[in-house]
C-alpha cells in the first residue's frame, strides 16, 4: 500500500547550511497494519510524512501511496489518504459539522452519501454534542476529535497520523489510540509517528527507528528486541542512537 | 482543475470572512459610518470655527483722502467683495487720538459713562507700538538713503542730475552694508514681536496732495514735469507669518478697490471717461454647465478613492486568507485536501476580489451621497456656483464598474501573493504600506490636471485605469477615450493575470508555505551567504544585483549631470562618451562581476565562460544584421506610442553621430563597453540566477525585463526587452556568453556606423536596393525588411526549437576540456 524507496529530502537552513532531513529512507506498509515511525524531535518524521501527503516534494528517491507516485500524481495520492498532524488545524469560525462537511465535499463525496457518512462519523467518534460548536471555542480534545473526523470522512484506505497524541491529556490520547486501533481492524493501512515508546509497544505492528534522517532499525517490536538482545524498547532506542552517534563521530574523525 | 472545488473554497472563505467581525467592520461598517461621520465633523468645525480678527494699525489716518477707507474700527464694507471679510480685520487708527486721550483721562477721573472699552485700551497700547515701529522704519529708510546716495556720488561723473544709466549701475552695485543688515534684522524682529499684523503708514499731506493733483488735472494747470514727487503710503507686513500674510492680502484687496474709486473720481473731475485706465477691458464668459462642474469634482475624487479602497478592501481579507491561515495552522489541512494549489488560490482570489470590489463600491457610494448631501446643505463656500451636485451619470457609473474589475483583479492577486509570502499576519501587515504608497503615488500623478491618458500611459498598470476613469467621468461620451478602453482593459487584465500567476507560484513553493518564522540574524545570514556558496547565483541574488544596478544608476544621475554642466560645448560630445564608458564599467559591469566573484563558487558557470559551438557564433554574427532593420522599422512604426525622448538622451544620440568624436571612441562607448558590461551583468550573473528556477522561458523573460528596465527611457526599454529575449536565448542555448557579446557589439556597432555614415551609404548608387534616403534620414527598403525577416525567423526558429543540449555538452566535460568543446560537438550539428 505504501512503498518508500530511498527517499531523500534536503533543506536550506540559515544556521547550518544545507541540511539532509531525510537520508535514503526506505520502508513498506501493508493494509491492515500500523507502521510506527519512532524518533526524537527533528529526526525527520514530519518531513517524511509530509512528503507522503504530497505537501513537500522529495529531493530524491521514490514514494508510492496506493500505487500512485507522490511526486507525479499528487492529486490522486491526496484523494486516497487521510492525514492528521499537530499542524493540521481547524478553522476558528466554522462549526465541527461544517468543517467535516466542507472536507467531505472537497474529497468529492456526493451529497446524498455525504450526510449519512457525516452522521456515521459523528456517531462513531461520539461528537454529536459538539456539532455546532465553533472551532475557536473547542477544547484540545474536541479539536482532536474533529481532526480525526476530518481525516476519515472520505473513508480513505491509507491513514497517516503525525504525532496525533502530542499535547493531549491521558484520557483523550487513549481515545485517539483506540480509534486508530479500530481503524486498523477495518483493514486500513496506517502510518503513525511518535516519540513515545509506550504507544509504539502498544499499538504498532511494525516500527522503524528514525534518527537524523536515517532509519536505524526496522521490524516488529518483537523482532527488534530479539535482534538487539534488549527486551526494553526504551533501552533499545537509546542504545541504537548512541551507537549511531559513535559511528558518525568515527566517520568524522 | 474543477470549478466545483474553486467554488467550495470560495464559498467557505466568503462565509468565513463574513463571520469575522474585523473584516465586516473594515469593509461594510466603516464606509457606512465614516463618510457621514466626516460630514458631521465638518459641520461641527464650520460651526465652531470662527476666524480670529487680525490687527491692522493705520498711522496718519487723518491724511487719508475721501472716500472713507476706514469706518470706525473696521475697513468700510464696500471695499470687500464679501462684507463679512471686513469683520476679520480690526483697524486701529490714530485719528483724533489726542482728543480721545484727553477725554479718556477726564472720563477715567470721573468714572462716569463713556466707559473705557477694551478697544480703547488696546488701541493705546498698539498705537504706542506702532509709533515706535514707524520711527524705526523711517530711521532705517534714512540710513539706506544716505548710503545709496553716497554710492551715487561715487558713480556720478558729472555733477548734477544722475543719468538713468548711473542709477542702474549704482543699484546693481549696491550691497547691503552690515550696519543696514543689522538694522533691518532688528526691525523685522521688532515687528514680529509686536501685536500688529499689518501696519499702514500714511505720509503727512497725502490727502492734500491727492486733492491738489485732482484739482490740477481738472483745471489743466498741472504740468507733468513739475508735478511733485508723489507721496506713497507704506504697508508693512511679514509674509513668513501666516496671520500677517492673510491680513495683508485682505488689506491689499480693500486698498485696491479703494484706489480704483479714487481714480474714478479723479477722472470724472478731469472730465475723462471712467474707462480710461482699462483700454483692453476683457470680458470672460464661463461656459461650464452645472453637471460639468459636478463631473469635474467626481473625476478628481473617484479614481483616487477607488484605487485606495480597492487596495484596502483586498488587503485585509488577503492577509487573513494567506498569512492568517498559515499562522492558525489550517494551511496544511487545506493543502492535503484533494483540491489542487491552483484551485485553492483561485477560490481565495475570488474571495479577495469580491471584497475588494465591494469595499471600493461601498466607499464610492457613501462618499458620493454624503458629498452631495453636504454640498446641497451648506450651499455656500467654494461650491456656491454648483448649487446642487448631480451624481455621476449612468454611463459614468457603468465605466466605473467596468474599470474597477481589472483594477480589483490586479490588487487582489497582488495582495494574495504578498500575503502568502508573509510568514505571519504581522509580517503581512508590513507589506501594506509600500503597496499603498506606490498606488497612492501613481494616483497622485494621475490627479494632476495636466496629465491625460496617452497611448503609453494606457498600458501602465493602475495609471491607465485611473487616467481613463478620470477622463470618462468628465466626459462619458467621448469616443476618443472609449478607444483607450480596449488597451487599458487588456493590459490591466494581463497584469492581473500575471499577479495571479505569481500568487499561484507562491502557493506551489514549499519554502514559502513552510518557512518558519526563524530568528533572523544579519551576521548569520552573511555567514550563510559566504559559506553556502553555490555554483551559480540564486534567484534572489540575481534580483539584488538588478536592484543594485538600478540604485547605482539613480545615484549617478546627479553626478553625471553635474560633470556635464561644467563641460564646454566642444568637449561635451567626447565627455559624454567617456561618461558612458565609465557608467558601463562602474555601474553595470563591476557590481555583477563582484557579486559573481564573492557569492558564487564557479565564476565559469555563472558568467558562462566557455567556447560556444561554431553554429552559435555564426548565428550571433548574422542575427544583428537582420534584426537591426526590423528593430529600426518597428520603433519607427511605434514612435507615436511613446512619450518624446528626453533632452539628455537626444544629446547622447547626437554624440554618437557627431563628426568631432573619433569613430573608435564612439564604437568603444556605444558598442564594446555595453556589449561586455551589460552581458556580464544581464546574461551572466542575472540570467544564471534566474535560470536556477529551472524554467528557461521564465529566466529569459525576467532577464530581458530587467535588461529593458535598466534603459530607463520607454522606447529603449521596449527595444531592449525585445533584444534581451534574443540575447538571453543565445546565451542559454549556447551555454556561453560569447555569442551574446558578439551580437550586442555588432548590433550597437551597426547603429553607430549607421548614424555616422548612413547618409553616405544611402546615397551611393549600389545600395539603393536595400536602403533609401528620405528627408527624415535613412530607411530600409521593403526588400531588406522581407529578407531580414525571413533569415531572422529561420535562425530564431532553430534557436527556440532546438534543445540546449544540442549545442552544449555536459558540464563536467565543459569544465575539463573547455577548449576542445568545438571538436567534440561537431558531429551533432549535421542534423
Amino acid at each position: 500500500m505504501i512503498h518508500v524507496d530511498n527517499l531523500t529530502k534536503r533543506f536550506a537552513d540559515l544556521r547550518q547550511g544545507s541540511v539532509l532531513a531525510l537520508d535514503h529512507v526506505s520502508f513498506d506498509v501493508q493494509p491492515g497494519e500500523i507502521f510506527g515511525l519512532l524518533g526524537p524531535n527533528g529526526a525527520g518524521k514530519t518531513t517524511c510524512l509530509r512528503i507522503l501527503s504530497t505537501v513537500l516534494k522529495p529531493s530524491g528517491g521514490k514514494a508510492l501511496v496506493a500505487g500512485h507516485n507522490v511526486a507525479t500524481e499528487p492529486a490522486k495520492v491526496r484523494s486516497v489518504i487521510g492525514f492528521m498532524s499537530a499542524n493540521t488545524g481547524l478553522y476558528d469560525r466554522m462549526t465541527a459539522w461544517e468543517m467535516v462537511e466542507y472536507f467531505g465535499r472537497l474529497y468529492g463525496l456526493p451529497e446524498e452519501k455525504l450526510q449519512p457518512r457525516l452522521e456515521e462519523v459523528f456517531q462513531m467518534l461520539q461528537m454529536n454534542e459538539i456539532r455546532d460548536v465553533l472551532g475557536g471555542k473547542m477544547s484540545t480534545g474536541m479539536k482532536q476529535k474533529v481532526s480525526i473526523a476530518r481525516t476519515i470522512v472520505h473513508d480513505p484506505p491509507v491513514l497517516i497520523f503525525d504525532e496525533p497524541t502530542s499535547g493531549l491529556d491521558v484520557l483523550v490520547a487513549r481515545a485517539v489510540l483506540k480509534t486508530i486501533h479500530t481503524l486498523r481492524d477495518q483493514g486500513k493501512c496506517i502510518i503513525f509517528s511518535t516519540h513515545i515508546m509506550r504507544e509504539v509497544e502498544k499499538l504498532c505492528d511494525r516500527v522503524a527507528i528514525i534518527y537524523k534522517g536515517r532509519i536505524l532499525a526496522n521490524g516488529s517490536v518483537g523482532e527488534l528486541e530479539q535482534l538487539y538482545h534488549e527486551p526494553d524498547m526504551e533501552e533499545l532506542f537509546f542504545d541504537l542512537i548512541s551507537r549511531h552517534e559513535a559511528l558518525m563521530a568515527a566517520e568524522r574523525a | 482543475m474543477t470549478w466545483k472545488n474553486i467554488k467550495l473554497v470560495f464559498m467557505r472563505e466568503v462565509r468565513d470572512q463574513l463571520r469575522d467581525r474585523r473584516t465586516l467592520f473594515m469593509i461594510a461598517i466603516l464606509p457606512l459610518l465614516l463618510y457621514p461621520a466626516l460630514g458631521i465633523g465638518m459641520l461641527y468645525m464650520t460651526m465652531l470655527f470662527s476666524e480670529q480678527p487680525r490687527t491692522v494699525v493705520i498711522l496718519g489716518a487723518d491724511s487719508l483722502p475721501e472716500p472713507e477707507l476706514v469706518n470706525g474700527n473696521q475697513f468700510a464694507d464696500r471695499w470687500f467683495s464679501s462684507p463679512t471679510v471686513a469683520d476679520k480685520l480690526i483697524v486701529y487708527t490714530d485719528r483724533g487720538t489726542e482728543e480721545n486721550a484727553r477725554q479718556g483721562t477726564v472720563d477715567a477721573d470721573s468714572t462716569s459713562n463713556a466707559p473705557i472699552t477694551e478697544y480703547t485700551v488696546e488701541s493705546g497700547k498698539l498705537l504706542k507700538e506702532a509709533k515706535i515701529l514707524q520711527e524705526k522704519y523711517l530711521h532705517l529708510q534714512q540710513l539706506e538713503h544716505t548710503e545709496f546716495s553716497e554710492l551715487m556720488k561715487q558713480h556720478q561723473d558729472v555733477p548734477g542730475r544722475a543719468s538713468d544709466a548711473t542709477i542702474k549701475k549704482a543699484i546693481s552695485q549696491f550691497t547691503v552694508s552690515p550696519k543696514i543688515f543689522q538694522a533691518r534684522q532688528e526691525f523685522s524682529l521688532l515687528f514680529a514681536e509686536s501685536q500688529i499684523q499689518v501696519l499702514i503708514l500714511i505720509p503727512e499731506g497725502f490727502k492734500q496732495q491727492i486733492h491738489m493733483i485732482n484739482q490740477g488735472l481738472a483745471d489743466g494747470t498741472l504740468q507733468i514735469e513739475d508735478a511733485p514727487q508723489p507721496l506713497r503710503p507704506i504697508i508693512l507686513q511679514n509674509s513668513a507669518d501666516e496671520k500677517s500674510s492673510i491680513a495683508f492680502h485682505r488689506v491689499q484687496d480693500a486698498i485696491l478697490t479703494w484706489e480704483r474709486e479714487l481714480l474714478a473720481e479723479r477722472l470724472s473731475q478731469a472730465g475723462l471717461p471712467a474707462t480710461l485706465h482699462t483700454p483692453v477691458n476683457v470680458q470672460t464668459v464661463d461656459l461650464a454647465l452645472e453637471d460639468q462642474i459636478a463631473a469635474n469634482l467626481w473625476s478628481k475624487l473617484f479614481p483616487a478613492l477607488m484605487i485606495i479602497m480597492a487596495v484596502t478592501g483586498a488587503f485585509y481579507p488577503a492577509i487573513d486568507l494567506g498569512a492568517g491561515e498559515k499562522e492558525r495552522g489550517t494551511m496544511e489541512t487545506l493543502l492535503i485536501s484533494p483540491a489542487t494549489r491552483t484551485e485553492i488560490v483561485l477560490g481565495k482570489f475570488f474571495t479577495v476580489f469580491v471584497f475588494s470590489v465591494s469595499t471600493a463600491l461601498l466607499n464610492l457610494c457613501c462618499l458620493g451621497l454624503t458629498g452631495k448631501y453636504m454640498v446641497s446643505m451648506t450651499g455656500g463656500g467654494a461650491f456656491s456656483q454648483i448649487g446642487d451636485v448631480a451624481l455621476p451619470s449612468g454611463s459614468s457609473v457603468a465605466w466605473l464598474l467596468i474599470l474597477l474589475i481589472p483594477l480589483a483583479t490586479l490588487f487582489s492577486a497582488l495582495c494574495l501573493a504578498l500575503a502568502t509570502f508573509a510568514r505571519s499576519s504581522k509580517e503581512g501587515q508590513y507589506y501594506l504600506t509600500p503597496l499603498l504608497m506606490v498606488s497612492v503615488g501613481m494616483t497622485m500623478f494621475c490627479l494632476s490636471p495636466a496629465v491625460e491618458i496617452k497611448p503609453f500611459f494606457s498600458i501602465m498598470p493602475v495609471m491607465g485605469v485611473a487616467l481613463l476613469l478620470k477622463g470618462l467621468l468628465l466626459d462619458p461620451t467621448s469616443t476618443e477615450l472609449t478607444w483607450y478602453a480596449l488597451p487599458v482593459l487588456l493590459t490591466s487584465f494581463a497584469y492581473g493575470l500575471l499577479a495571479l500567476w505569481w500568487a499561484i507560484e507562491q502557493f506551489n513553493s514549499e519554502e514559502v508555505l513552510f518557512r518558519e518564522a526563524e530568528r533572523f540574524e544579519l551576521r548569520l545570514w552573511f555567514k550563510h551567504l559566504l559559506r553556502d556558496k553555490e555554483a551559480t547565483p540564486s534567484f534572489s541574488e540575481a534580483g539584488v544585483c538588478f536592484v543594485l544596478i538600478m540604485m547605482l544608476q539613480f545615484g549617478a544621475f546627479k553626478f553625471l549631470g553635474d560633470a556635464f554642466q561644467h563641460a564646454t560645448a566642444e568637449t561635451r560630445d567626447i565627455l559624454m562618451l567617456r561618461m558612458l564608458i565609465i557608467q558601463q564599467l562602474v555601474i553595470i559591469g563591476s557590481p555583477a562581476a563582484f557579486m559573481g566573484l564573492i557569492l558564487t563558487k564557479s565564476v565559469r558557470q555563472t558568467f558562462l565562460v566557455r567556447m560556444p559551438h561554431p553554429w552559435m557564433i555564426g548565428a550571433a554574427v548574422v542575427l544583428p544584421f537582420v534584426l537591426n532593420p526590423l528593430s529600426v522599422e518597428l520603433s519607427m512604426r511605434l514612435s507615436w506610442f511613446f512619450p518624446p525622448l528626453p533632452e539628455g538622451a537626444q544629446e547622447a544620440l547626437s554624440a554618437m553621430s557627431a563628426e568631432s568624436t573619433p569613430i573608435w571612441l564612439a564604437l568603444l562607448a556605444f558598442a564594446l563597453a555595453p556589449a561586455l558590461c551589460e552581458e556580464i551583468a544581464f546574461r551572466g550573473f542575472i540570467l544564471s540566477g534566474f535560470n536556477r528556477t529551472g524554467r528557461i522561458g521564465l529566466a529569459i523573460s525576467l532577464s530581458s525585463l530587467t535588461f529593458g528596465l535598466m534603459h530607463m527611457i520607454p522606447q529603449q526599454v521596449f527595444n531592449a526587452m525585445l533584444l534581451g529575449l534574443v540575447l538571453g536565448l543565445l546565451a542559454i542555448r549556447s551555454g556561453s556568453i560569447l555569442p551574446s557579446i558578439i551580437f550586442h557589439f555588432l548590433f550597437n556597432g551597426l547603429e553607430v556606423v549607421k548614424a555616422r555614415y548612413g547618409e553616405a551609404i544611402a546615397n551611393s548608387s549600389s545600395a539603393t536596393l536595400f536602403i533609401t534616403s528620405t528627408e527624415d534620414g535613412m530607411h530600409y527598403t521593403g526588400l531588406t525588411l522581407f529578407l531580414s525577416g525571413l533569415i531572422a525567423t529561420l535562425i530564431l526558429k532553430r534557436l527556440i526549437f532546438t534543445d540546449s543540449a544540442t549545442f552544449v555538452e555536459h558540464d563536467v566535460a565543459a569544465d575539463d576540456v573547455a577548449g576542445k568543446s568545438t571538436d567534440v560537438m561537431s558531429p551533432s550539428v549535421t542534423q
